[in-house]
């Protein structure tokens, strides 16, 4: 037990508990209350708010039980009523839409109970929101994506024909499969390279700056140098406050243009003198690519007039210029930053243990980087020599096919037809029949067609003739009115549903497909009754002879049918 | 400077398979080649004079070869061949007198020239197909380039389906599909399964004819417009195509099947060795229920 309100202590002045007071002390005990509030009014009765771990209970004045118990996770939201008003109340509104009101009204405290109570919830709230809505969310989704299953939906579950766990038990349990693997691929974002830039300094008015950093700045700040983290860990809170650490940071000579590493009392010199290291076995490494080579990126000079200095730049310290060292401080600075930001972006995760696995120490900063140079340069020359396209083709060996019998191939799935057969001596009479036919052939154009065969002809070719039969039938589709067909598609829809669920419930061989077998045959004839009759009856009354739930009927039956069996079976079983 | 109009070519496909004409004409029947043959030349005539840019073609289908009746290899427009012939003396259209004379001609040719040798007697209908799918291609490219040109090819059909030509058979019909050819049948005697998928697969019409002496009615009335013109008039509505494979088992037609994923030959049962490629299968059977064995209790 956190806390308790005040003034409700299980004890008595002299020590001893009091009894209510007792039995209150166990239930608090035992449900781990987080807080309570006397005199809370609920449908005008007083009584007293419990806040537990997991649920918020009312109890009314004198008696042990709740009457109004509500799960977090079942809540939706809290109201407050407006500060001005005169009644105190919180209200929480649950997911089914249902709301139960509380009124404070204990006199002197009603304000600070209620706030109380309200920031409690806050609190909790949260936590058991995201596993309740999730599930609801997800339901709703599908069913605004899909017009089809939002129909389904309407016409099977808000007509109680099914249940909505039904409904829903095949449905959700593909989403649940994939929504680990999405919300895994989320990408990382990456560090903008002049988050530095962003905080712009406003002056004060008097002489001071203002920097304003904003979360992401100071995460950006954490991400890509990793040592001002530590000093942040180290310092904060106990030494400094975030103000002050802050002020710090950019007050150093470790954030400015100059980093001249006086005075040990700032923290950042330690900073300064990590990154200077960093930088050196950067250098040191070199870059792994073997084909890029950046020492050729070097001036050249190639005679006198040509971008020639005749006084070559020397690197001993005594020779420089103040100009020339703080030129390559510079540039020493801004190569370190791109450096560490790039590090920052591919480092994954917050430890700096994970990526020196990872990293092939872009930061300079890991340890074992060493074991990894050969392979990332085998790999980049390998890149650049090997072409896809140019190699062998490395085609999976595939199997030759062997025919056996490809004769079957020539007449191909053409039924076998009866075959006149006729004798060699039927074919050469008929050839030369026809030979001596055609020996003399002149075309007749004139006496084509007689007048009679003609006109029969025509009368076969006409509406209502011997080959027009079929022209005469109109199309079921124009015959019926479209919102009769979209309601036909909707019970089609609804009834193959149901038949689904029925028909996989084959082979019964548990006692749950038993049950289920059963009510789904009970949906189905409720989806008969209540559904495709009515429908029936309308498309009679209209206008219809067309028989358009013939088939629908047909698939009911084959069901109760097989329904039927199998109960007879099974009565059989058990005598 | 390619012309507005559009041309159209006509092939016209005729069975010309002699023993079935025989047979024909032996028994006395009132539909003889020749009078087949006039009905065709009425339709052929019929169409060259719809337009002046309207394309003929006639092949005769043989057991033996298919042959070109017209247009002839060495014709020419102004040859006068044959004189005799070419002027015919009713005032026709010389382009027609020509074409019917030439078809005469050649047939006459083709049916002096058939040897029974007994090796096959069927129709080489996949083959006069696929003749005239090459020569509607090879006319599309003699005309200018964005030259429209629509061909169809109308098969009159008169001997039994050979089984044997099924591949080459589908295989004009999908040609035929590619390139936007109608295939129109018009069937004297037995319907032929073949061509009336042909017909289904490219859009055009199958006909059986009731009578046959009036070949040429059906074939003024119904194959003479072409496919643009088929929309605006009433003609005999298509009819239900049978698709259904046939088990290459047992050449019945079956509804449901089984096909071996790796020769794709069709099945009415299974067999754990499909017979064609020798593959072996296995399939995954309902799990038997194994009854219970009830232990006899030995007496004490």
């Amino acid at each position: 037990m956190r806390y308790l309100a005040e003034g409700h202590m299980p004890f008595n002045q002299d020590g001893v508990l009091k009894s209510a007071e007792l039995v209150r002390a166990f239930l608090v005990m035992f449900l781990e209350v987080l807080l309570v509030v006397k005199k809370v009014r609920q449908r005008k009765q007083d009584g007293t708010l419990y806040l537990m771990a997991e649920r918020i209970a009312w109890g009314p004045e004198g008696k042990d039980r709740f009457t109004v118990s509500h799960l977090y996770a079942d809540t939706r939201c809290q109201k407050i009523s407006p500060d001005g008003k005169a009644k105190i109340q919180l209200q929480l509104v649950l997911h089914t839409g249902e709301s139960t009101t509380f009124h404070f009204s204990n006199d002197s405290s009603a304000l600070k109970d209620r706030d109380a109570a309200k920031e409690l919830l806050q609190q909790l709230l949260p936590k058991f929101k995201k596993k309740a809505n999730k599930e609801l969310e997800e339901k709703n989704r599908m069913l605004q994506e899909d017009p089809v299953l939002f129909q389904l939906y309407k016409d099977l579950v808000v007509s109680q024909v099914i249940s909505a766990d039904e409904f829903w038990a095949n449905r959700l349990g593909d989403t649940n499969h994939a929504d680990p693997s999405l919300s895994n691929n989320k990408q990382e974002v990456g560090i903008s390279g002049a988050f530095l830039a962003d905080i712009r300094p406003q002056t004060d008015g008097c002489n001071g700056l203002r920097y304003n950093l904003t979360a992401d700045i100071i995460e950006s700040i954490f991400r890509t140098y990793p040592t001002v983290k530590e000093k942040y860990c180290e310092n904060v809170p106990h030494n400094l406050t975030e103000k002050e650490f802050w002020t710090r940071f950019f007050q150093s000579h470790y954030f400015h243009r100059d980093r001249i590493n006086t005075g040990t009392q700032d923290i950042f010199s330690e900073c300064a003198k990590q990154d200077e290291q960093g930088l050196k076995s950067m250098v040191v490494q070199g870059v792994k690519n073997p084909l890029v080579d950046l020492l050729s990126l070097e001036d050249k000079t190639l005679d006198e007039g040509y971008g020639v200095c005749t006084t070559l730049p020397s690197t001993s310290n005594s020779n420089r210029s103040v100009k020339e060292s703080s030129n390559s401080a510079i540039i020493k600075r801004f190569n370190h930053h791109s450096a560490m930001v790039l590090a920052a972006g591919s480092r994954k995760g917050e430890t700096p243990a994970n990526q020196a696995s990872e990293t092939s120490n872009t930061d300079g900063n890991s340890r074992d980087s060493v074991f990894f140079q050969p392979p990332v340069k085998k790999v980049k020359l390998k890149e650049a020599i090997e072409y896809e396209d140019l190699q062998r083709e490395n085609r999976p060996k595939t199997v030759a096919l062997n025919l056996k019998k490809s004769d079957r191939y020539a007449h191909g799935p053409v039924p076998l037809q009866s075959q006149q057969y006729t004798t060699s001596q039927d074919i050469i009479n008929s050839v030369n029949y026809i030979q001596h036919e055609m020996v003399n052939y002149k075309p007749n154009l004139t006496q084509v067609l007689s007048s009679t065969t003609a006109s029969s002809a025509i009368a076969a070719l006409s509406s209502g003739g011997v080959l027009m039969q079929a022209a005469t039938q109109q199309a079921i589709n124009q015959m019926v009115p479209s919102e009769v067909q979209g309601e036909l598609k909707h019970l089609y829809a609804a009834a193959g549903e149901l038949l689904r669920h029925f028909w996989s419930c084959f082979p019964v061989n548990t006692p749950f497909m038993e049950e289920k077998v059963t009510k789904m045959k009970s949906n189905l004839e409720r989806f008969q009754m209540t559904k495709l009759c009515p429908f029936q009856e309308k498309i009679q009354r209209q206008y219809l002879s067309t028989n358009l739930t013939g088939h629908l009927e047909e698939m009911l039956q084959t069901a109760y049918s097989k329904f039927h069996i199998w109960q007879t079976r099974r009565m059989l079983r058990k005598t | 400077m390619a012309s507005e109009e559009e041309i159209n070519l006509l092939v016209i496909v005729v069975d010309v398979n002699p023993i079935w004409w025989g047979q024909q004409a032996q028994r006395a029947t009132e539909l003889t080649l020749s009078k087949c043959l006039d009905a065709v030349m009425v339709l052929g005539n019929s169409h060259m004079a719809m337009s002046r840019t309207n394309k003929l073609s006639v092949i005769a289908s043989h057991f033996e070869d298919s042959h070109f009746l017209y247009p002839g290899k060495s014709w020419r427009m102004g040859d006068s061949c044959g004189d005799d012939a070419s002027s015919s003396g009713d005032g026709k259209y010389e382009l027609l007198a020509v074409a019917n004379n030439l078809i005469a001609e050649e047939i006459r040719k083709v049916m002096s020239k058939t040897e029974v040798r007994g090796n096959s007697t069927d129709t080489l209908l996949a083959g006069t197909l696929a003749k005239a799918l090459c020569y509607i291609n090879r006319v599309s490219k003699e005309f200018e380039v964005g030259q429209e040109i629509k061909s169809r090819i109308l098969v009159i059909k008169a001997a039994e389906d050979c089984a044997r030509q099924y591949m080459n058979f589908m295989n004009v019909i999908f040609a035929a599909q590619k390139q936007n050819i109608l295939i129109d049948a018009c069937v004297l005697d037995s319907d032929s399964g073949l061509l009336q998928q042909a017909c289904d697969i490219t859009g055009g019409l199958y006909l059986k004819i009731p009578q046959k002496v009036a070949l040429a009615q059906y074939l003024l009335w119904v194959f003479l417009p072409d496919s643009e013109q088929r929309s605006q008039l009433v003609l005999p509505p298509p009819a239900h195509v049978d698709y259904r494979a046939a088990c290459f088992c047992h050449r019945n037609l079956i509804e449901i099947g089984y096909v071996c994923s790796v020769c794709l030959s069709i099945f009415c049962n299974f067999s754990p060795i499909c017979t064609t490629c020798e593959t072996a299968f296995k399939i995954q059977l309902p799990q038997m229920v194994k009854p219970k064995k009830k232990k006899l209790k030995q007496p004490t």
